[in-house]
């Protein structure tokens, strides 16, 4: 009986197992996550609440592959990010993942289109194509015009509308958001969490997002809470 | 956009710091190519020395004499070819410290056998060896003064007391050699005969032309050999050594000159290094992002490398533009007492600067760029400039 294809088939695209990180600062050890399981599906978009401290971008981090678990498994789209060097997660960041951040974090000397442009220098794209998915990312997220203008000239809702054309110009599966509408008015913050949707059910994204904002976690399939660092 | 776009576009993140960084880098780069210029300038007469030539002076001191009889005993060396000798004799034609300049007294036909190097029209030649003190004078001191062929110029003597008056006989330039083109020569019956007599008949030091150059040494031995139980022994060395030799006796100032070289390396790796390091501190976030992104350690390491080379070239360049300035302006100012030509610049010098401040931008951009990529990218995205 051959039941290990169907198991596959079945396995979710981000799975952490037992996963607990702690930082040290001089002899004192802090705990920040404690034995967390999560399973999310492919095209999934969860979003994760709870007070400051609580070890939600920490989280984030270890399943975007920006940081490593103390202990546990991390896997994303079957690959244990936990044991990939540095170089491997780098690769691996620029091919399949996508991020979101409060901030926005584009670079201020930049124009839009070279912000959205960025992470497609590290692919084997001609300038001519480069410069057609860039016009395609910000033509997604409504700032086609906006193209030459440069972050400082912009209002906080279109530089993160620029941040998410960026986030998803190399078309990845996975997109983290921390705090995508954390820094936004309501407006803005709307127009986010819509692109976030369009994203989700048109492009069939899978969406991980941290938020304090409960008008924001409504628009995800799923809401999971962290208390001290543990999965309520 | 490119790699390259990207590391302009961040280089002009702040202009006004830039162009102050890239000033000052350059005016290290121009001060550095001067001071090294400067120790050219002293070496550039060793350089230049004449292989065949043999310089014999009195060995307790340089500023020693010699009696003038030396002359023909040394003649009869085995190997030598011709001979002449001269004295320093330190004249000044002004009260300012200026009008110092090189002068000594020659013995004309016998000078111009042996520093055969000297270009002086024949006739002009001739009107020198014929007049007792008829002078030559190089081709610079004569355009600083206007002098020509044809005037008196009278020099008050520092060696020798009161006021001497010489005829210029000719203009002199020189192909190669040690001899500079801001000196005067004058015929040495001139002084000899109005010297009381305990200072007449004695010289500076002989110059010698040896037959074959590799016989040297052994020509050097000989005379010395010759004159070693004599009142006044001699010290007979290559020009080479006898250059260097003075020059030794200014060792401590050219050492003070390479160190504040050095110094100015220093200077340069600092204001460098402090303007990239801030740079890097406040794009730490926008590094981190890039980091996040995937772009690799080594490829942000790059950038902030590239950054630090480009301010390198932008203040090489431009010091290596300026350097040249400078020094034709300090050689216009005293190069007339230092005897070198008006337009000495050393290209090599000005590579060595270039390459030198290339070197230390590299150098200054490394520390910020390691601590760039060595922050954890989840801690960096955090930091805010």
């Amino acid at each position: 009986m051959s039941t290990a294809p169907v198991e596959e088939a079945k396995s979710p695209f981000i799975r952490l197992r037992g996963v607990s990180k702690a930082y040290r600062r001089g002899d004192i050890v802090i705990p920040v996550l404690e034995e967390v399981n999560i399973d999310i599906e492919a095209g999934a978009f969860e979003a994760f609440m709870g007070p400051s401290g609580s070890g939600k971008s920490t989280l984030l981090n270890l399943l975007s592959g920006l940081d490593r678990p103390t202990t546990g498994v991390v896997e994303v789209g079957g690959r244990d990010l936990a044991r990939m060097r540095d170089k491997e997660l780098a690769d691996w960041r620029a091919g399949h993942v996508g991020f979101v951040f409060q901030l926005y974090n584009l670079l201020p000397v930049l124009t839009a289109a070279e912000n959205v442009e960025l992470p497609l220098l590290l692919t084997p794209l001609s300038r001519a194509e480069r410069r057609e998915h860039v016009a395609a990312a910000l033509e997604v997220v409504g700032l086609g015009h906006r193209m030459s203008h440069r972050p400082p000239q912009m209002s906080g809702g279109e530089q993160q509308r620029v941040a998410i054309a960026r986030a998803i110009v190399t078309d990845p599966d996975l997109l983290i958001a921390d705090e995508p509408t954390g820094d936004l008015d309501r407006k803005s913050a709307e127009q986010v969490l819509d692109l976030f949707e369009v994203l989700h059910h048109e492009l069939r994204k899978t969406l991980v997002m941290v938020t304090h904002d409960p008008h924001a976690a409504e628009r995800a399939d799923l809401v999971r809470h962290l208390e001290k660092g543990v999965l309520q | 956009m490119t790699f390259g776009r990207l590391v302009w576009r961040d280089l002009l993140r702040n202009p006004l710091r830039l162009a102050l960084t890239v000033l000052a880098g350059a005016v290290g780069v121009m001060a550095f190519i001067f001071l090294r210029t400067v120790v050219d300038l002293f070496y550039m007469s060793a350089e230049s020395a004449q292989a065949d030539r043999l310089f014999t002076r009195a060995k307790a001191s340089i500023t020693g004499d010699l009696p003038l009889s030396y002359l023909s005993r040394i003649s009869a060396v085995p190997g030598v070819d011709d001979i002449t000798f001269y004295g320093f004799f330190g004249g000044r034609y002004g009260e300012s410290q200026r009008d110092f300049f090189g002068s000594a007294f020659v013995d004309p036909p016998s000078f111009m056998r042996v520093f055969d190097e000297l270009v002086v029209a024949p006739r002009q030649v001739a009107a020198f060896q014929e007049d007792p003190c008829g002078a030559l004078i190089g081709k610079d001191l004569a355009k600083r003064y206007g002098w020509k062929a044809g005037d008196r110029v009278t020099l008050k003597g520092t060696l020798y007391p009161g006021e001497w008056t010489f005829n210029v006989r000719g203009i002199y330039d020189v192909r190669t050699g040690t001899l500079d083109t801001n000196s005067l020569f004058f015929g040495f019956r001139c002084l000899n005969e109005k010297l009381p007599d305990e200072r007449k008949d004695r010289v500076g030091a002989f110059m010698i032309r040896v037959e074959d150059p590799s016989r040297s040494a052994a020509v050097a031995s000989a005379v010395d050999a010759m004159f070693a139980n004599s009142p006044y022994p001699t010290r007979t060395e290559s020009e080479r050594a006898a250059t260097l030799g003075f020059i030794s006796m200014l060792s401590a100032i050219i050492t003070a000159v390479q160190v504040v070289a050095t110094v100015i390396l220093l200077i340069i790796l600092l204001v460098i290094g402090n303007t990239l390091a801030m740079s890097v501190r406040e794009r730490t976030r926008d590094l981190s992002t890039l980091r996040a992104m995937g772009f690799k350690s080594g490829r942000v390491v790059m950038l902030v490398l590239f950054e630090s080379l480009a301010i390198g070239l932008a203040s090489a360049g431009l010091g290596v533009l300026i350097a040249p300035l400078l020094i034709r302006g300090f050689i216009a100012a005293v190069g007339s007492q230092l005897g070198v030509p008006s337009d000495f610049m050393r290209e090599s010098t000005l590579v060595l600067g270039a390459l030198a401040a290339l070197g230390v931008a590299l150098l200054a951009g490394a520390i910020p760029a390691v601590r760039a990529v060595r922050i954890p990218v989840a801690e960096g995205l955090r930091k805010v400039a």
